[in-house]
């Protein structure tokens, strides 16, 4: 009864994967039809030692961290502010996640349009203020944070979503409760709020650490990587040697490396929510 | 004359009168209809000749009854569509816009060899044969390691020039003339050091436009051209293979982006991005334009296809104020980035289709389809034909007013495509890995995070590594399909 089901799949699923772990062992050559020579170990050696995919991934554990750390902030400090409004708060909400119903290129073609040296409104008020007057997506120490601000900007909707869905579950008996005793705002975040939606920010957080390995619209669109190299994560790497290089055997490789990343990533948040007895 | 040639000489000669319809052509008989019926799908990149062919097929389909869709995508979108249809066999597209660097160079052997169709009898041949094209453009866009085999047809020919706002150079001519002790008046025999000390002018003594020069120097290919242009002008190369850049080769040899000539480039290179315009170093070649023509910049070495859009009032604020110049020279030469493109044939398509794609590739790079094209209200380009510049109508277009504006820019150009000239990237098979490391290392370069040394010698390593994996990757037996 069951096979049909397998069997698609199987299709879906398990025969892409397999055949990129053989990709990886491979050498793949697309004239006159795509061809394959064993290499065996090659591809994932290469990967190990390769200076600049190397550089690349630390790039891209400084933005992961600086992406998600900031979301998670931000997320949660403006859900605590909505959760608290008493009037406007339908109102405030529609206006915040505007940002996430964007598609990642446009937001990427919106910040380049604002930086831009020549007419961008963000590079005219940091000019005007003294603040930054070299061009933001082409100079080294700015593009960078350029880049992870835009996702931040875009995708910290969601940290506030997930948030105030937790505190809409946080026991209102027990906040009054808390209150009637005497604690404070903070003691109440600290003791009673915090231990309630602790699962879900662990839940935001997989979401959005799973979404952050594979960024790659707004770099594309802004910086290309660029300058310098300054701001090439692991995926415009990925993509570079697989559609640019048509290196498709070591391409097929770095793809593996980001999917035990991923995993490794996942299993890590997997087994918080399970210490907490939250992964029923 | 057989019949290939009379419809030859329809074509021909409908050109030389001055741009007959393209249905004059119909005359030369069964052989444009024996294929009718069939689709065909050509591939290219979003460039205005393809742009003004996609709006006017009708003449084809009436002189084939062939069916065309035209695919316009950016360019690395294009390499990576032929590189699968490549690999996955299929030939889906019969018609390739075959760049010679990121397509024709690796995948040439995929592509068909053009001569076996312009000397079968039953199907047409080129119009006034191979020698109406240009040579330094059939060399590059047509061949790969040799003169025997023809893997496309010269299409289109954007070449990099000096722009620059003559109205600005009129007004303020003599006094920098004045300054600068020599005339600055743009023209091949200026250097580039005094193309810097111009813009530095500009800088620091008009208000008219924000900044002397400006440069397409973002993290991309662009960058690469740039680059490139001055890297030559100090006699560097990327290779000592005299024949690399033209018909190209699979072994080029050791890469001498180390060598003396190409370190002082890299040095100068950064002193004029200096005092450019800052948005160069996040502009790719449209952003430059665009720059340009929206009075950001005085000046830029920019592709000389940007001429129409530059002319349009609807796009441009300096219409009737642009000069053009073929690039300035270096202690070595002048040198001129040529970008063009041939148009070729998936060897892998069904025969039936190749030989449709070839009435197609006949059509669309006949004299009288290129005059099309420049008077096209939506673009056009350039003919890569010399015999369409010798028509009356097409000279008269080299003189403002003009209604085909890509012309206005021909003295530059035609100087610029004299071989010695010229400017020719390498093709090789590893060019997109090479094109990479290159643009990177200058990015590098240009943002402070290396010398200019440092910044040539890591680049001359990947392209050694580069080249090197992609010989072995030769030497290898292919096996399982």
């Amino acid at each position: 009864m069951l096979l049909p089901v397998l069997l698609l799949l199987a299709v879906l699923s398990l025969f892409p994967f397999f055949y990129i772990i053989w990709m990886s062992l491979n050498t793949v050559s697309l004239i006159n039809g795509i061809s394959f020579d064993f290499a065996g170990l090659t591809n994932w050696t290469r990967m190990f030692t390769d200076v600049i995919v190397g550089a690349a991934w630390a790039r891209a554990a400084l933005y992961f961290v600086a992406t998600v750390g900031l979301e998670m902030i931000l997320g949660v400090a403006i859900a605590l502010l909505i959760h608290e409004l008493v009037w406007g708060k339908n109102l405030a909400l529609s206006l915040i996640l505007l940002p996430m119903f964007m598609a990642p290129v446009i937001v990427g073609l919106l910040g380049r349009f604002l930086t831009d040296s020549s007419y961008g409104l963000y590079a005219f008020a940091l000019r005007e203020l003294g603040i930054f007057e070299k061009d933001i997506l082409g100079t080294s120490s700015s593009a960078l944070a350029a880049v992870i601000l835009m996702d931040v900007w875009e995708w910290t909707p969601l940290i506030v979503l997930i948030v105030l869905a937790g505190l809409a579950s946080v026991n209102q008996y027990v906040i009054e409760a808390a209150k009637v005793d005497g604690a404070n705002y903070l003691e109440r975040l600290r003791h009673i709020v915090a231990p309630s939606i602790a699962g879900v920010v662990i839940v935001a957080l997989l979401v959005r650490s799973m979404d952050a390995i594979r960024y790659f619209d707004i770099i594309t669109v802004t910086t290309n990587g660029g300058p310098g190299n300054t701001t090439k994560i692991i995926p415009i790497r990925l993509y570079e040697t697989a559609f640019r290089f048509f290196d498709l055997g070591y391409a097929a490789a770095i793809g593996l490396g980001m999917l035990v990343f991923s995993i490794l990533v996942a299993n890590a948040f997997v087994r918080i929510l399970e210490s907490r007895g939250l992964a029923k | 004359m057989t019949g290939a040639g009379l419809a030859g000489a329809s074509l021909l000669g409908a050109a030389g009168c001055g741009g007959g319809s393209a249905s004059s052509v119909s005359s030369g008989g069964d052989m444009w209809k024996q294929f009718a019926g069939t689709t065909l799908n050509f591939v290219s990149e979003n460039t205005s000749p393809t742009t003004a062919i996609a709006a006017n097929l009708n003449p084809f389909k009436e002189l084939t009854g062939i069916d065309v869709n035209v695919l316009q995508l950016e360019l690395s979108a294009l390499v990576q569509k032929v590189a699968l249809d490549i690999g996955s066999g299929e030939g889906a597209y019969q018609v390739v816009y075959a760049d010679p660097y990121q397509i024709m160079a690796p995948y040439h052997e995929a592509l068909a060899d053009l001569n076996e169709f312009n000397a079968d009898e039953n199907l047409p041949s080129i119009p006034k044969g191979t020698d109406d094209f240009i040579p330094t453009q059939l060399a590059a866009a047509g061949r790969f390691e040799n003169e025997e085999n023809l893997y496309a047809l010269p299409y289109d020919c954007p070449t990099m020039i000096w722009m620059y706002r003559k109205d600005l150079f009129d007004k303020h001519g003599e006094k920098m003339s004045q300054d600068l002790g020599f005339d600055p008046t743009p023209s091949p025999e200026l250097t580039w050091e005094q193309y810097y000390q111009i813009a530095n002018w500009f800088n620091e003594n008009q208000d008219e436009v924000p900044y002397g020069t400006g440069h397409q120097a973002r993290q991309y290919d662009s960058l690469m051209c740039d680059f490139s242009n001055i890297l030559w002008s100090y006699g560097g190369d990327y290779f000592h293979e005299p024949k690399v850049g033209s018909l190209g080769t699979a072994e080029p040899g050791p890469c001498t982006l180390d060598e003396q000539e190409a370190l002082e480039a890299a040095e100068f290179y950064k002193k004029l991005l200096s005092i450019a315009h800052p948005g160069s170093v996040s502009w790719d070649w449209n952003a430059t334009d665009e720059a340009f023509r929206t009075g950001q910049i005085a000046m830029t070495p920019n592709w000389h296809e940007f001429a129409a859009v530059d002319q349009d009032p609807a796009e441009s604020t300096i219409v009737g104020k642009i000069g053009y110049s073929p690039l300035p020279k270096g202690p070595v030469r002048n040198a001129n980035m040529w970008g063009g493109t041939g148009v070729g044939i998936n060897g892998a398509s069904p025969i039936n289709e190749q030989k449709a794609a070839w009435l197609f590739l006949v059509w669309a790079t006949s004299p009288e389809t290129m005059l099309m094209g420049m008077k096209s209200d939506v673009g056009g380009g350039t003919p890569t034909r010399g015999s369409l510049y010798e028509l009356p109508e097409v000279k008269k277009a080299m003189e403002p007013p003009s209604n085909m504006p890509n012309l206005l820019t021909y003295d530059a150009v035609s100087e610029a495509w004299r071989p010695e000239n010229i400017g020719l990237r390498p093709k090789i098979q590893s060019w997109n890995e090479c094109d990479t490391a290159l643009y990177t290392e200058v990015s590098k370069m240009l943002a402070g995070l290396k010398s200019p040394e440092e910044a040539m010698t890591t680049a001359k390593q990947y392209f050694d590594d580069a080249q090197t994996r992609v010989e072995n990757l030769a030497a290898r037996p292919w096996g399982v399909a």
